[in-house]
């Protein structure tokens, strides 16, 4: 057997380098524990969120108010279309981290990548929903026109709300988050290159 | 709820055993001693929610080994710039050692830091090829780890540790 001293040298350097404190193990099984309590939690809450615009919907349809079935039958279908591109575009993009360093970096790209595509839907998706909006009101107009023509300020108010205000943060956050996206997305290209060996070495 | 307690003692198994190697794993990924500690905390979280699914399709140190680096690849990314001096090791909890004479103390102390900066220093793929082989890995069990062939696992390591070479000051 070949002596390699050097790395006889660097391996005694490094195995003297750390060593986990010693209440490591009861740090972990407490960070399990919380975590454990947070997964439980979101669920729950998710649920919730869920089952109260359900809830919403039916109760605005007894009301027999057009508005507010209006308002409420567009953020159902916000939520589940929104729900449903997501997990369309991010299909076959999870993150297994027991994979190779090399699988996991690929899906790591094909996820940034696939986040990026939803990120661009969703925009076209905002401008979509407002459409859809404009669309309900102009049906209903009939009825909101009375509305309107009753409570002048507070319908500026929804409309610098809903119209002006939520595209301009809507884009803006896109625009910040297509920014982080594309920087992550050159990342991990420069790490699959790497491992690929086509970067100076 | 039995088949949870086969889980935890597994779990508690495996960190006795490669817990120290994902610390010193850790090592090269974050130099700041408290964020170093979160690091060590989230690998082992996520080998817990791994463990369910684990079915004994590579050794266990295999599986430790691939999750550690996946989780210390998504931190670089996550924490910018990738690497920081290293002067907060310094005031980290840095082993005592037992040896006597204070003089070759500091000289151990300083090779060991100046070996950490210069790994550190590394671009992220020759960072692991030299962190597996300080652990002792073959290079069959480097190449599954990283899910590349064994001859790319000689190509590299050897290119990786001319770069350590370089960034040690150790080659004419």
């Amino acid at each position: 057997m070949i002596e390699d001293r050097e790395l006889d040298a660097w391996r005694e350097q490094w195995n003297s380098a750390a060593e986990p404190s010693a209440d490591f193990q009861r740090k972990i099984q407490q960070r399990i524990k919380r975590e454990d309590r947070r997964f439980v939690l979101g669920n729950i809450l998710t649920v919730i969120a869920f089952v109260g615009i359900l809830i919403f919907a039916l109760y605005m349809r007894h009301q027999s108010s057009w508005m507010g079935t209006g308002w409420a039958t567009s953020i159902c279908v916000l939520v589940f279309v929104s729900a449903g591109i997501r997990i369309w575009v991010l299909r076959r993009t999870w993150r297994p981290e027991t994979q190779s360093t090399r699988a996991f970096v690929e899906l790591w790209y094909k996820r940034v990548a696939a986040r990026i595509r939803l990120l661009r839907i969703s925009t076209y998706l905002s401008i979509g929903w407002l459409i859809f909006c404009a669309a309900l009101m102009a049906v209903h107009w009939s009825i909101i026109g009375q509305d309107v023509r009753a409570h002048p300020k507070g319908w500026v108010a929804l409309l610098v709300a809903c119209v002006l205000m939520q595209p301009a943060v809507l884009w803006y956050g896109a625009a910040w988050l297509l920014r982080r996206k594309l920087a992550e997305l050159n990342e991990v290209k420069q790490i699959l290159d790497e491992m690929s060996g086509n970067s100076a070495p | 709820m039995s088949e949870r307690r086969d889980l935890e003692e597994q779990f508690d198994r495996i960190l006795s055993e490669h817990g120290a190697a994902v610390s010193r794993l850790a090592f090269s990924y974050e130099a700041v001693a408290s964020v170093r500690e979160e690091l060590v905390q989230e690998i082992a979280l996520a080998i817990w929610q791994a463990l369910a699914h684990f079915r004994g399709e590579c050794s266990e140190r295999t599986f430790v080994y691939r999750i550690a680096h996946n989780r210390g690849l998504s931190h670089v990314w996550k924490r910018r710039p990738p690497h920081q001096p290293l002067e907060e090791i310094e005031e980290s909890d840095q082993p005592i050692d037992p040896r006597p004479h204070p003089e070759e103390q500091v000289a151990q102390t300083d090779r060991r830091t100046r070996l950490m900066s210069a790994i550190q220093s590394l671009p992220v793929t020759h960072r692991q090829m030299i962190v597996l082989m300080l652990e002792g890995l073959s290079h069959a069990q480097m190449a599954e780890v990283l899910g590349i062939t064994e001859n790319n696992v000689a190509v590299r390591l050897n290119r990786a540790r001319n770069m350590l070479k370089d960034a040690l000051g150790e080659r004419p």
